[in-house]
């Protein structure tokens, strides 16, 4: 089937090609040949004029000595001479009276036997007296016999009175005019041609009577007919049909092969003469000026027609191209369709992979928010050294178990593309400034000499993602400490660049320590994903072999770069260059990342949680820091409590997503469109819910909430969070 | 003692003869193989020759100029109707040629003879001439060779002696056979059994009218199949002229029974005056001996109206059979023109007895034809009229009017007309062959259909013995139906006459070795296809660099005794041949008046409704 198609595919351009090309050629053998035709007609015509010239010339020069003939005639019929002399000498006298000397002519008698008498004598039987047996008066034919030597051209004429001689009165029944057949020549001879036309005159049955030409007889045979029915004839056609012609037309033209050479003949019928008269030349000399614009015609036309194919060929092979790439393009949408469908099977593999993560997200968040909660709580019970060291270590644990989920969840996020670049006026100082913060949170409990080089930037207030750049900053520092044993040194340095343009700047972030370092093939692939050098330090360094993957991807996000130098031994240098579009001071958001000493005491919370652990671990953290806590198990049930009590009830709303019989986004549409409760629109409804991601937290504020927390909750992180929407409530008066 | 040496020497020669036979199969079987590998060489030319003339020198000379040829001569008969015959079986021979001829017949033959108007053979003659042999499309079959003339032979001695005037006109001519008759001898006798002599005599007294514009266009017409009867205002004059002709000379009965040699032998004798003949016979019969002979032309009324009459030695012509092959056709061409050039022609007439119709040849007139010289100037030489009817009637009406069976012209003419326009006879079918043998000569084998016919002849004749030469047969022996015509052209040929003798063994071997080693005569033999058959005896034979040489004669294997005396038959030539044999042996007494060949067909085959005798192997030829 795939071979028919493949067939098929190839049947039509071939087809196409070799139509073209046999068009091609046909057109220019037709026109050639049509030229050809038009050639040889032309040189045919221009053949056959000059020999119909010819013929009249020779059919007047014939009727002047027929004139001469009918004169002779008249004068010696019935004449009785005595004797031979007598008669001979009447001969002589005849010559003399019709001056037959200026036509080259002789005068003779024929008796009833053949016997031809001259002015000089007899010449005894005429050998050409069988010439004159039909029942014609006049013959004219050529003779050319051993009685009277040389070649004439003979016109007999019956006498209408008999001769006679002597006492048995000898009868003489025909006059002939003998005339040389040189002296014809003036009247078949023509100059058009430069002497290169050979003449020959044909007796009736074909064969040859009389040969002139300046050159040697290129036919070379008596019976002329039959050589040139056995000659090759250029167009096609045959003696028969050229002599069929000359029996109807009386003249025809042909054009022949001899000796390889081309000729032109000219058959032309002297029918009152019983004779043809034949012009054969070589094809070069006939009509040469109109062969000549003939080949310049067939030479421009040939050009033409050459550039004609030419430009066809090349619109051929266009079309082929177009069809190839029309090929191409369909094989491409083909491609393209596949990959569309292989893409719509990723999308929908990875959308079922980000609703497995999602679901593995909040699933793993959940146990985990209540690991990580009840060890916090248990921690803050004073427990035994032993229970303490055992709740540590499962804080650390929980923490490991927690950085890496998010590593997991983060790369498969960014090669989903879910993750983003959303740039924002920020003052790039104090990024950095933030990074420090958390680095020198990380260096407490650590002998690591941390350095900064922080260069004043000329321009603090750009447009970049600081949360991306912060986490790649703080990866990059995070390693460099954790690989960096204890007296060695970290150095953190910043310096800005100009960037692509005025409206441009390069920050440079250049990391280096005094690590352990890596070799240089690990260096290579230090930002491939699970990555991880064996040095048997695994154990010791604990990762997930993502972190400088992920960084990699935000920096290629952000449009930087970032390198690696590294010696084993010796340490580590990473540079990073991000570009950033500088930006004025006054779009930049002051935020206020310190959770400072807020009162929340009597804070009156609706907790909408339906996982009675975590549940419990929010009350109890919440109540810790003196707020009141109603929790309702599920949306309807949140919804309900809001609706219910009076409006006052409650300052702030949390609440879960993932919830039985009306989940966190329901509920709050449904709390927001309570139109009998003024509140219902700005009481702050916070998402707490292990739906970490950014579309989450999107899903979370489009369905109208104020905000998004994310399990496992940190408590820092839900006071802030409280605590900035309740100001958000007291500026806008509410 | 003398017993004694001949016991001795019989036992060498039955030793010599034994060892002989040993090694002689041995010797025979590779003598044919190397006969037979030097023929398969050659490439095989039949010929067809119009007269046993060709086998005089002329045949030799072509063996001669083509050694590369493994010609075949056949003795033909002298008609293209035999090539008719010999084309109805398709078995043209490759060279044709023929002395009787007119177009009318020719014509027939048109499309299987090769068209010749286009060579350089039909170049080299006068247009002319050529012109008597073109058909109306051009093309050209036959050739004329040289020019036989026919007129009037006189013993001018005996004109002398009589103190008779030589004729110049019919009127003198009259005058001296008056005169000769006066004083006891005949004035002019001819062989008027011989169909050609009737006719060129009939023809030959009125060349005037039939050489007159009206003769000719009548003439014209004749030979185009434009008509089929003699024109009263042509031919009444010409029977006229023959009645007076007749009259006045003394012709009669017994002048229409005069076979070719009588007239020959009495003027030989010096017993006649004048007989028709050529310028062959002016040569061959030169009166008593030491004669002045001229040959006169035929008469007119005056000196102006004499005529020589004419016509070509033979013409030739080639069959279109493998001439499509051009190696072939050069070959023939090539063969062609050696007969016609003047080495060929100067074989025909012996350089000096004919007029060539060729630009390249010259041929010289012996003086007795010294007179013809202003004849041949003035193109007084009349052509024959020459279709194989005009033979066949001129003979019946010139033999009614000399048996006066036809009183007037006119009844003479209403007879000749009367014969045209009847059916030509011995067409019919009458007889049948049911094997036939072919004419090839093999060294095995011999000439098959010649072997048959020689066999056929010795169990008619009843005689002991015959040998004929092979070529005399003149094609394969075809299987099938028969005409009297066609039964009769496979062994018919004018010169061809029976002569029984009785021979002794002795004798005989001494005729077939001088048979073998003749030249120069019309029974030579020039090549395997020209030698001579035998019936009742087998010949073992040696070709070799100078010919052929007897090795010994059998009879039924066994040596022919050559103290016997057989009834021997010899078919040959009676006037060369024969007599050349005869005279080399001492033999006069020869039978020539038995049936010739065609006869002896006739004879077996139509009217015994009988087959042909079984050929035999005749010959063993190393």
């Amino acid at each position: 089937m795939q071979e028919r198609k493949q067939t098929t595919k190839y049947f039509l351009p071939v087809a196409f090609a070799m139509i073209l090309f046999v068009s091609i050629v046909s057109g220019v053998l037709f026109m050639q040949n049509t030229l050809m035709k038009l050639t040889i007609e032309e040189r045919s015509n221009q053949l056959e004029e000059m020999v119909t010239q010819i013929q009249a010339n020779l059919d007047s020069g014939l009727q002047i000595h027929w004139n001469l003939v009918t004169g002779l005639n008249h004068a010696v019929g019935g004449t009785h001479f005595e004797n031979t002399q007598e008669l001979c000498d009447g001969i002589a006298r005849l010559e003399e009276l019709f001056c037959t000397d200026m036509y080259g002519s002789r005068v003779m008698l024929l008796d009833e036997q053949g016997t031809a008498y001259l002015s000089d004598g007899t010449a005894g039987i005429w050998y050409d007296i069988n010439n004159l047996l039909d029942e014609k008066k006049r013959h004219t034919f050529v003779s050319e016999t051993d009685t009277i030597h040389g070649s004439f051209l003979v016109f007999s004429q019956e006498l209408d009175s008999v001769i006679t001689m002597g006492e048995d009165n000898v009868r003489f029944t025909h006059i002939v005019l003998l005339k040389d057949i040189q002296t014809v020549k003036q009247y078949y001879t023509t100059t058009t041609y430069g002497g290169s036309a050979a003449t020959y005159i044909i007796k009736k049955n074909g064969t040859l009577a009389y040969f002139d030409a300046d050159d040697d007889d290129v036919i070379g045979a008596r019976n002329i007919y039959k050589a040139l029915k056995e000659v090759e004839y250029v167009q096609g056609r045959s003696f028969d049909m050229i002599k069929e012609q000359l029996d109807k037309d009386g003249i025809v033209a042909a054009n022949i092969l001899l000796n390889r050479t081309e000729y032109y003949y000219c058959l032309t019928s002297l029918k009152d003469y019983d004779m043809t008269l034949m012009l054969l030349l070589p094809a070069d000399c006939v009509a040469v000026s109109t062969m000549d614009m003939m080949n310049s015609t067939i030479r421009t036309q040939t050009i033409f027609i050459s550039a004609m194919a030419l430009l066809m060929l090349l619109a051929f092979f266009s079309l082929l191209k177009v069809q190839r790439s029309s090929q191409m393009v369909k094989l491409e949408q083909e491609t393209n369709k596949e990959l569309n469908r292989l893409r719509m099977e990723a999308e929908t593999a990875n959308a079922a992979k980000s609703t497995f993560l999602n679901n593995m997200s909040h699933d793993i968040r959940t146990p985990m928010n209540a690991i990580i909660g009840f060890t916090n709580i248990a921690l803050k019970h004073s427990p035994s050294p032993e229970i303490r060291s055992c709740l540590d270590k499962i804080s650390d644990s929980s923490e490991h178990l927690l950085a890496l989920i998010n590593d997991v969840l983060d790369i498969s996020r960014i090669e989903s593309g879910k993750i983003q670049y959303a740039p924002t006026p920020v003052d790039i100082a104090e990024v950095s400034d933030s990074v420090l913060t958390i680095m020198y949170g990380c260096l407490s409990n650590r002998d690591v000499t941390f350095q900064t080089e922080l260069e004043e930037p000329q321009t603090r207030y750009v447009l970049t993602d600081a949360v991306r750049v912060r986490e790649v900053l703080v990866n990059i520092l995070g390693n460099a400490v954790k690989f960096t044993h204890d007296g060695g040194i970290v150095t953190y340095s910043v310096s800005y660049h100009p960037g692509k343009d005025d409206r441009h700047i390069n920050v440079r972030y250049r990391i280096s320590d005094t690590g352990i370092g890596m070799s240089e093939e690990f260096a290579d692939h230090i930002f491939d994903e699970f990555s991880q050098e064996e040095h048997g330090a695994r154990t010791q360094y604990k990762g997930t072999g993502l972190g400088m993957a992920i960084t990699k991807r935000y920096v290629d996000l952000m449009g930087g770069t970032i390198s690696v130098e590294s010696k084993k031994g010796v340490g580590s240098i990473f540079t990073v260059d991000l570009p950033m579009e500088i930006t004025d001071a006054c779009e930049v958001e002051k935020k206020d990342y310190s959770v400072g000493n807020a009162d929340l005491t009597g804070l009156k919370i609706l907790l909408a949680e339906d996982n009675d652990l975590n549940a419990e671990i929010a009350i109890v953290q919440l109540e810790e820091l003196g707020m009141q806590i109603t929790r309702a198990a599920d949306g309807e049930e949140a919804v309900r409590f809001f609706a219910e009590n009076p409006q006052g009830t409650f300052d702030l709303i949390l609440m879960d997503v993932m919830m039985p019989k009306m989940n966190g986004y329901e509920a709050t549409k449904a709390i927001r469109c309570l139109q009998t409760r003024p509140d219902a629109v700005s009481i702050p409804i916070i998402a707490m819910t292990a739906n970490a991601f950014a579309e989450d937290v999107q899903a979370s504020l489009d369905a109208g909430m104020n905000g998004h927390l994310s399990k496992p909750i940190v408590m820092d992180e839900v006071v802030k969070t409280i605590v900035r929407n309740l100001d958000r409530l007291a500026a806008a008066g509410l | 003692m003398k017993r004694l040496a001949c016991f001795f020497l019989s036992c060498v020669m039955a030793a010599t003869i034994l060892t002989g036979c040993g090694n002689q199969s041995e010797k025979e079987g590779n003598t044919a193989e190397n006969v037979e590998s030097q023929a398969e060489k050659k490439e095989k030319v039949v010929v067809a020759c119009w007269g046993n003339q060709m086998l005089d020198g002329y045949n030799q000379y072509l063996c001669d100029q083509f050694p590369e040829v493994e010609f075949e001569f056949v003795l033909a008969a002298n008609s293209t109707d035999y090539y008719r015959f010999r084309k109805d079986h398709d078995d043209m021979p490759d060279i044709l040629t023929v002395r009787r001829f007119a177009m009318k017949d020719a014509v027939l033959l048109k499309d299987y003879l090769y068209d010749l108007s286009n060579t350089e053979l039909a170049n080299t003659y006068y247009g002319s001439y050529l012109d008597s042999y073109t058909y109306n499309d051009g093309s050209v079959n036959w050739l004329p060779t040289c020019a036989e003339v026919d007129g009037i032979i006189i013993n001018k001695t005996l004109f002398d002696e009589h103190d008779v005037p030589i004729p110049t006109d019919y009127e003198s001519l009259i005058a001296a056979c008056e005169a000769f008759e006066a004083v006891g001898i005949r004035s002019f006798v001819s062989d008027f059994s011989a169909d050609y002599t009737c006719m060129e005599v009939l023809q030959g007294a009125s060349i005037p009218v039939l050489q007159s514009i009206e003769g000719r266009k009548w003439r014209q017409k004749y030979e185009s199949g434009a008509t089929r009867e003699l024109s009263e205002e042509v031919w009444l004059p010409v029977f006229e002229n023959f009645f007076d002709f007749r009259e006045k000379v003394g012709l009669g009965a017994e002048d229409a029974s005069y076979p070719n040699g009588t007239p020959k032998e009495m003027f030989s004798e010096g017993t006649v005056a004048m007989f028709r003949g050529t310028g062959a016979d002016v040569i061959s019969f030169p009166g008593r001996g030491q004669d002045e002979v001229l040959l006169l032309p035929y008469f007119g009324q005056t000196e102006r109206d004499n005529w020589y009459l004419t016509y070509p030695a033979f013409q030739i012509a080639a069959s279109n059979k493998g001439m499509d092959d051009p190696a072939r056709e050069k070959l023939i061409l090539d063969i062609m023109t050696a007969m016609v050039n003047q080495q060929g022609q100067d074989h025909i007439s012996y350089g000096k007895n004919m007029v060539p119709y060729k630009k390249d040849v010259t041929l010289e007139l012996m003086p007795e034809m010294d007179n013809l010289k202003p004849y041949v100037e003035q193109n007084k030489l009349y052509i024959r009229l020459a279709s194989n009817e005009m033979f066949r009637i001129s003979k019946d009406v010139v033999q009614m009017i000399l048996n006066d069976e036809v009183k007037t012209p006119k009844e003479a003419l209403v007879a000749f007309n009367k014969e045209l326009a009847g059916e030509e006879p011995g067409t019919e079918i009458v007889a049948h062959i049911d094997t036939g043998y072919s004419n090839d000569f093999t060294p095995e084998h011999g000439n098959q259909a010649a072997s048959a016919i020689a066999n056929t002849i010795r169990a008619l004749s009843g005689v002991d013995l015959v040998f004929m030469q092979s070529c005399y047969v003149a094609s394969d022996i075809y299987s099938g139906d028969y005409s009297r015509n066609d039964l009769a052209y496979l062994a018919k040929n004018d010169g061809g006459w029976p002569g029984l003798m009785e021979l002794t063994g002795d004798q005989i071997y001494t005729l077939v070795e001088k048979t073998l080693s003749m030249t120069g005569n019309r029974g030579a033999v020039c090549n395997d296809s020209t030698l001579y058959v035998s019936s009742g005896f087998e010949m073992d034979i040696t070709k070799n660099d100078g010919g052929y040489a007897l090795n010994a004669l059998t009879m039924d294997g066994r040596e022919l005794d050559r103290s016997a005396s057989y009834s021997f038959l010899i078919y040959g030539d009676r006037d060369w041949y024969m007599s050349k044999i005869m005279e080399e042996m001492g033999i006069s007494k020869v039978d020539t008046t038995g049936p010739k060949a065609e006869e002896y067909l006739m004879q077996r085959i139509v009217e015994q409704g009988g087959q042909l005798e079984a050929p035999s192997d005749y010959i063993i030829l190393r």
